[in-house]
């Protein structure tokens, strides 16, 4: 497989998160041609003067033109949507109007734009769900039953099914949607790797299913292979292996506190809510039931081989939390 | 305080056992842990159930391998004692891996002890998978309905699915070998199901002559004399994949196989002499 092409003038939508802000400045280390436009309200320090940021809010409702007129000004070729919420707030409303709204937006105006010719939407393997009927593998053409009590999931999985029609009535663009499992590493940071972080970790009393890691890197190389090669549709990504819950709290030398589901669910409901604003099982059916996903299409379409297996992830996320606390 | 915590943890959890490895296969198979419950196995298919398996030597060695049997006993000791017999007494000790039926593959506390000796949720896309990447397969295409059937029903094979292991084993290539298994139906047999009891619970609960009664006692299996008979393989080598989409054909190979079961059955409940010894 060749290497393939990046493309010139790369536009991207939500900086300050891990995918958007981590890719441009992996990008503009890398590749000096590379020129990166930002679209978004405001930029991270580390990228200030190396890209140039336009303003726009993505949840105006005429944010579709004012974005096609920068992508056509700007003459870029590609854009790389990241504008997610990594951790669900309780502003749901808000998220909604973001994730969805501005998601639709987006889409509208990469087709609107004459130069653009690839969309690549930071998605997530959540969409699947996690549901005690799940096959032990998730191919990418499973239905997405995102989980009814989380709101993010619920829009991703909407997002995704409008993305797909959106491709199918612009067959001259490459849109890509990359379904990355739970991200663990060094630096990366949601709800996810704060519920892990501490030496006793909450789990549900009588479940322990198979998980599935994918190391910070290993997604920031998929998203750059994404930009380079042409890999149509959705694509699953998790690392090698996958290793039940139990094992991967010994590996860490942490504490699990089982709990029973219907207490659990009970206890945290408000706390749940305040933080989140969804019930506990929106995250906590994840750690209940299997949602493990099939990678082999982002191997063969992308020829993306993670470097790091689902226990050489979590490792590195342990040992990195480990080195903190002792600073 | 802390040590009082940590002992009951282990107790509930019992995550601190030592022999649980750190490499599993794709579907959760613990090879280390069946080691150490291999002692378990073999306690009961030699002492408790006194497994008799016959035919062994018929099941081929070197080609994809689709079991066929008749469910029966509630929780899936059958599909373990076929997986055990195999890998015991067939000279590739090879291990299938058994299918089980979606309230046991997440049923709590079932579900992580089932998932690292081998069993795996039923469904169409993990059997072809296994098959896949070859492994044996135990099926149990009555499901639920061979599960939770009446006691006065015993070996009486139900509706045997919708075919689906047809259409595999036609995909696939697979062999399928046909295994009735005598015994399983006494293990708990099933006096009546409380028809309300899946919607409140969840689960079935089954009325057995011990359980609810005994309590936690009840949920001992009793141990009937088994046996497990291994039919004639039957291939599909000649037969056109686009088969594997034809309903008729499936539909009537179901029923083939299915009677050889049933007859595998009779002959084989005709042979004993009582349920408790042979």
């Amino acid at each position: 497989m060749s290497s393939g092409e990046l493309p010139k003038r790369l536009a991207i939508t939500g900086l300050g998160t891990f995918v958007g802000g981590r890719v441009a400045e992996r990008l503009l280390e890398r590749e000096p041609e590379i020129e990166v436009i930002a679209l978004g309200l405001h930029l991270p320090h580390r990228l200030e003067g190396r890209v140039r940021l336009h303003r726009v809010d993505l949840t105006e409702p005429a944010a579709d033109s004012v974005l096609a007129e920068i992508l056509e000004k700007e003459r870029c070729d590609a854009l790389l949507h990241a504008a997610f919420r990594q951790t669900p707030t309780r502003d749901v409303e808000g998220s909604h109007e973001l994730e969805l709204i501005g998601s639709l937006h987006v889409m509208n105006a990469t087709a609107a734009a004459s130069g653009m010719r690839k969309l690549v939407v930071a998605s997530s393997a959540q969409v699947y769900g996690a549901y005690p009927d799940n096959p032990n593998f998730l191919c990418e053409d499973h239905r997405l039953r995102a989980h009814p009590d989380s709101h993010s999931m619920r829009d991703r999985a909407e997002m995704e099914g409008l993305l797909w029609l959106f491709a199918e009535r612009h067959p001259q663009l490459v849109v890509t949607s990359l379904r990355p499992c739970w991200v663990a590493g060094p630096t990366f940071d949601d709800r996810v790797v704060r519920h892990f972080s501490g030496r006793t970790v909450t789990t549900l009393l009588g479940y322990d299913p198979l998980m599935q890691f994918l190391h910070e890197e290993d997604l920031l190389r998929a998203v750059e292979l994404a930009l380079r090669r042409d890999a149509p549709g959705p694509l699953n990504l998790a690392g090698d292996g996958a290793l039940p819950l139990s094992t991967l709290l010994r590996l860490a030398g942490k504490r699990s506190l089982p709990l029973p589901h219907p207490l659990l669910y009970r206890i945290d409901f408000l706390n749940s809510l305040r933080r989140t604003g969804d019930a506990p099982q929106a995250f906590y059916d994840y750690l209940r039931f299997l949602w493990v996903v099939d990678t082999s299409r982002a191997r063969d379409l992308l020829g993306f081989q993670p470097e790091y297996t689902t226990k050489e992830a979590w490792m590195s996320f342990v040992v990195s939390r480990r080195l903190r606390r002792y600073r | 305080m802390l040590e009082l915590y940590e002992g009951l943890r282990q107790r509930i959890s019992g995550g601190e056992r030592a022999g649980i490895s750190y490499e599993i296969d794709q579907f959760g198979l613990d090879p280390e842990y069946l080691e150490r419950a291999g002692g378990l196995l073999d306690f009961l298919y030699d002492r408790w159930w006194r497994v008799r398996a016959v035919g062994v030597s018929d099941i081929p060695e070197d080609e994809p391998v689709l079991f066929v049997a008749n469910r029966s006993g509630v929780l899936p000791y059958d599909g373990l004692m076929i997986a055990h017999a195999v890998a015991r007494e067939h000279p590739t000790h090879r291990r299938p891996r058994f299918l089980i039926a979606d309230w046991l593959a997440t049923l709590p506390f079932w579900q992580p002890l089932l998932t690292r000796i081998g069993g795996v949720r039923a469904c169409q896309e993990n059997a072809e998978r296994l098959l896949a990447s070859g492994e044996w397969v135990v099926a149990f295409p009555e499901g639920q309905k061979g599960a939770l059937k009446r006691y006065h029903d015993r070996y009486r094979l139900q509706r045997f699915g919708r075919g689906g292991f047809v259409s595999l084993a036609v995909r696939r290539r697979a062999v399928v070998v046909p295994v009735a298994v005598v015994g399983g139906e006494e293990v708990h047999p099933v006096l009546y199901l409380p028809p309300l009891a899946p919607h409140l619970l969840g689960v079935p609960l089954t009325i057995t002559p011990t359980f609810p009664l005994l309590g936690p006692l009840g949920l001992i299996p009793l141990p009937s004399q088994w046996r497990i008979r291994f039919g004639e393989p039957i291939r599909f080598d000649d037969v056109a994949s686009e088969r594997a989409d034809d309903p008729l054909y499936v539909n009537r190979t179901r029923e083939r196989v299915r009677n050889t079961i049933q007859d595998l059955l009779d002959s084989e409940v005709r042979k004993r002499r009582s349920v408790w010894t042979d």
